[in-house]
């Protein structure tokens, strides 16, 4: 083809980059990353708008919560048999959402992927606050909000103790326990960045700020050496967590006796949803930020491929957890599961489910083609259809089931009302908020693992690292993205 | 401990100095670098981090907990369903598993503020502002009738600024 030459300048092959070469050509000095990571935190006229959209979402869906709590959960759209929905739903859409994060943090850092660097910490930011926006949903879905501690084992004068058999409990220790931890791995990646803040600010209060949250680093060896262990460690818990958190989420509908929930497949289902819906919000996330901070110098057209790649094999893993769900149900002879999953792709709930394969299954295929996964303008409207995709799957799984049970006078059916709509888009408002705040306040890439990845400067030039800048396929702007650079801010 | 500070451009020639620094028996020597390099672990040949006994001893005492509460509040309320065990260690590994992360995760983070000394109320003395940015510090603490070859030391491998700190 006529377009493959300049496409493809390695004399028309493709480049298959290595994930741990990560390289940063355009990077010359760590006075450069210092200056434009720094330079990410002044504020803007569209953040101030972004953030107020985001406050208003959120100030719309506490008005509708306050009404709930006024008016009782009658007013969310619950009738039996449908007992749960929106909320459900939406709480397993966050908490899938938080997965990708310490993917990306944890397990690509114990698997020395080279890509994840100059990622990672917006994926960590958006797993925390995800969390955060997931564990408020079973706390609005309860009739008495402000009970919602009874859960949490302490000794009370009534002598009583949550029912460690029940997995509302196991979701309230994994919850917990993912919060806690992935909160902490963000602050302790944070630590050896926000010094360098205190040590540029000019602002005395802002540095004041700095200087507390930094606890006084300084960059000495001693501190790095057990920083660098400490770090591993952590990751090394967060990975089998990360596992954990959502097979504990998908108890909640294997261990109940409903038809399409009863089901062994459900735990590695989930996993990979969760990872593959993460990714999408990464992409969500990312895309715009490397755009508008102009840091496509850092987010290079190679780690978007490399997180493409792992979008596509979550995708398809997720395909296949689908269609297992079917062979399963035709296979096992048991009416009630083959009637509720004939039910799902051809009864009442059709038009959900098919959104869901469309998104999921169908739409992810695209990434087969290099060209759409170095695309930043594909990526992001698939990572769109992903997200929508992945809510769709959670509804799937949720109401059809509860809707269309064992016995005909049982079914029912559920449609959602403006205060689920309005919690819904709260949600979205309170993760967003949190996460605006958080890059205008912190380093958005991480500066000090972003300058592991530079070459220091050196007396005497190491050979390997001028390797990559030798190397006319590495260096090339096809390579490094470089050519996006808007007017050349590199 | 009084000392003398050193600011370097180049990494390597921070880490010749250290070695220099090591082979005149300056043994009390403190690196700053704006990110981990092994260049200055090979040269400063430190012990091994401590931090993984604590995350071993926290790992531990949290998966106890974990089964301990769990087994504990249910023979506190028996409640036996079916003849089936009042204590299920199945579902219990998840308390388990949880509170061992829990623990162990924030046994890591003890570890780390504790064994490197933070929080810090104050600034060490010696360190610079350019230590968090691109340039590399190597602080030598000595006593006074010393910090004369230290300083020169420094300067021979290509110290930018050479600084007496008390």
């Amino acid at each position: 083809m006529a377009t493959t030459a300049s496409q493809y300048p390695l004399n028309g092959q493709r480049p298959n980059i290595p994930s741990a070469a990560v390289r940063l050509p355009a990077v010359a000095d760590y006075e450069q990353v210092d200056r434009e990571i720094i330079g990410t935190l002044r504020p803007t006229l569209g953040w101030f708008t972004l953030l107020g959209i985001a406050v208003l979402c959120l100030l719309i869906g506490i008005t509708a919560w306050m009404y709930q709590i006024y008016s009782g959960l009658g007013v969310a759209g619950y009738h039996p048999p449908v007992m749960w929905g929106v909320y459900i739903i939406t709480f397993v859409f966050w908490i899938g959402i938080g997965h990708a994060g310490t993917l990306i943090s944890a397990i690509l850092y114990l698997f020395r992927a080279g890509f994840r660097t100059s990622i990672y910490r917006c994926a960590e930011a958006m797993t925390v606050f995800a969390v955060m926006t997931a564990g408020l949903f079973p706390i609005l879905h309860l009739g008495r909000p402000w009970k919602f501690f009874w859960l949490i084992p302490y000794p009370n004068w009534r002598l009583i103790w949550p029912q460690f058999k029940s997995p509302l409990v196991w979701d309230v220790f994994a919850i917990l326990t993912y919060l806690t931890v992935s909160s902490t791995f963000l602050y302790i990646g944070l630590i050896p960045d926000i010094a360098v803040l205190r040590d540029r600010e000019t602002n005395p209060v802002r540095k004041a700020i700095y200087a507390t949250l930094s606890l006084g680093w300084r960059n000495s060896d001693r501190e790095w050496r057990h920083f660098t262990r400490a770090y591993l460690f952590l990751a090394a818990f967060s990975t089998p967590l990360v596992l954990s958190v959502h097979s504990v989420v998908s108890f909640d509908f294997a261990m109940a006796l409903v038809p399409g929930w009863h089901t062994t497949v459900f735990p590695p289902y989930f996993v990979a949803g969760a990872i593959f819906s993460g990714l999408g919000m990464v992409f969500t996330i990312i895309i715009p930020i490397r755009k508008f901070f102009r840091l496509q110098h850092y987010v290079t057209l190679n780690d978007l491929d490399a997180a493409a790649k792992m979008c596509l094999f979550t995708s398809m893993v997720v395909g296949l957890a689908y269609l297992t769900e079917f062979q399963v149900a035709w296979m096992s002879g048991n009416k009630f599961e083959q009637e509720y999953f004939w039910n799902r792709v051809f009864g009442q709930w059709a038009w959900a489910a098919w959104i869901m394969l469309l998104c999921n299954m169908v739409l992810p295929l695209s990434l087969f083609s290099q060209r759409l996964r170095r695309n930043p303008s594909w990526l992001f409207i698939l990572s769109l259809f992903i997200n929508l995709g992945m809510w769709f799957e959670r509804f799937v799984i949720v109401v059809p089931s509860l809707s269309h049970e064992y016995e005909p006078w049982q079914w029912g059916s559920y449609a959602p009302t403006f205060v689920d709509y309005s919690i819904l888009l709260g949600s979205f408002g309170w993760f967003f908020m949190w996460f605006l705040l958080f890059i205008k306040q912190l380093p958005v890439m991480a500066i000090s693992e972003l300058k592991e990845v530079v070459p220091p400067k050196r007396k005497h030039p190491h050979p390997d690292e001028f390797e990559h800048s030798r190397d006319e396929g590495i260096a090339h702007p096809f390579i490094t993205g470089e050519h996006e650079l808007p007017g050349g801010a590199h | 401990m009084p000392g003398i500070i050193g600011a370097f451009v180049e990494i390597d020639s921070a880490v010749e100095a250290i070695e220099d620094l090591r082979r005149n028996r300056f043994n009390d020597l403190t690196v700053y670098t704006p990110t981990p390099r092994h260049e200055f672990e090979h040269a400063l040949e430190p012990p091994p981090s401590r931090v993984r006994i604590f995350t071993l001893i926290g790992g531990l005492c949290g998966a106890t907990f974990g089964y301990w509460i769990a087994i504990w509040t249910s023979r506190y309320w028996p409640l036996v369903v079916g003849n089936k065990p009042i204590a299920s260690w199945v579902p219990y590994t998840i308390f388990g598993f949880e509170v061992m992360v829990l623990i162990g995760s924030l046994a890591t983070v003890f570890a780390l503020l504790a064994l490197s000394r933070v929080p810090r109320l104050t600034m060490t003395v010696g360190y610079d502002p350019r230590f968090s940015g691109g340039h590399f510090g190597v602080w030598v603490a000595t006593s006074p009738d010393r910090a004369k070859e230290a300083a020169e030391l420094l300067r021979k491998h290509g110290a930018v600024e050479v600084r007496h700190e008390a």
